[in-house]
């Protein structure tokens, strides 16, 4: 029998209950320092002028990341890249592990709200930046005229709840379907659809956190 | 009785893929007629499109999340 559940699976440390998916993805963030420690010591510190291999890659993801991102947010790219990078790789990590037979740490509400309230505090933060201080902030967010502030700002704060709940409710729905079709075909059907439901799934859902991440900056520095 | 009741709000709460799918239909076909006119500009299209169609999908997760608390907490519950 098929069972949903909002709330989190338990599980505990030392005798405090943290949840499944905090070991999980302190697993997986574990995983990643490491990888991302060997990486900075074998490829960054050797950086050569024509690169070669792995550093090839390394360039084109981070190169391709900061011109998307100044194509949506201009001059705050430098800024605003590499904290949607990292949103990015860390919700990626933690859902394509599903592939590996894991609970997914972003299966959790409480996972995709911490997602949706770091874009909320990057987007603040590169607003009251990049538009000198609260007063410009204010100023930008009665921008057409002062009657639509409080829609605004209503918006802003619905932003980080939208984030969290389209984020987790495509994760809940695609494990949903996956466990629905290993109980009717459990042999080849699941081999065919997970290569949609658990990666390239996973890949779109990681895109629009990136894009919505850079649009919600934009609104709030143009 | 109940669980009638229950899968008929479940399927209420469906109607709103019509919604969803008409919203979608007419942005692609606008976007598609804007590509016609001035090819040049479909990459800024296309992203428009793009962010447009997300905040769409969004309202209809929305529903989807409804049915299925509907169907799996309240039809468990019943």
């Amino acid at each position: 029998m098929l069972e949903v559940s909002l709330f989190p699976t338990p599980f505990e440390v030392f005798g405090v209950n943290v949840g499944l998916s905090v070991v999980i993805s302190w697993c997986v963030m574990a995983i990643l320092l490491t990888g991302l420690t060997l990486l900075y010591f074998l490829v960054v510190r050797r950086m050569k002028p024509v690169p070669r291999g792995a550093q090839n890659v390394l360039e084109m993801a981070v190169d391709g990341m900061h011109r998307w991102a100044e194509g949506k947010v201009g001059h705050a790219a430098d800024f605003v890249a590499p904290v949607s990078m990292t949103l990015m790789t860390y919700v990626f990590c933690n859902t394509i592990i599903e592939l590996f037979g894991l609970p997914p740490a972003t299966d959790d509400i409480n996972c995709t709200f911490a997602m949706g309230l770091c874009t909320f505090v990057t987007v603040n933060v590169t607003g009251l930046k990049f538009r000198g201080g609260l007063r410009g902030r204010i100023q930008g967010l009665c921008n057409p005229s002062p009657v639509v502030m409080p829609i605004r700002i209503l918006t802003d704060l619905i932003a980080p709840c939208s984030i969290a709940i389209r984020l987790f409710a495509n994760i809940m729905v695609g494990g949903i379907i996956m466990q629905l079709i290993y109980a009717v075909a459990p042999v080849i059907l699941p081999a065919v659809v997970a290569s949609y439901f658990n990666v390239l799934h996973v890949g779109i859902q990681t895109f629009v956190l990136g894009l919505l991440t850079l649009v919600y900056v934009s609104e709030a520095i143009e | 009785m109940t669980l009638g009741i229950i899968a008929i709000g479940a399927g209420i709460a469906a109607l709103c893929g019509a919604g969803a799918a008409l919203g979608m239909g007419n942005a692609t076909g606008k976007a598609v007629e804007a590509i016609a006119r001035q090819p040049e500009a479909s990459g800024k299209i296309n992203s428009s499109l793009m962010f447009g169609l997300i905040m769409m999908e969004t309202c209809a997760v929305y529903a989807l999340l409804v049915g299925i608390l509907i169907v799996f907490i309240l039809g468990a519950k019943a």
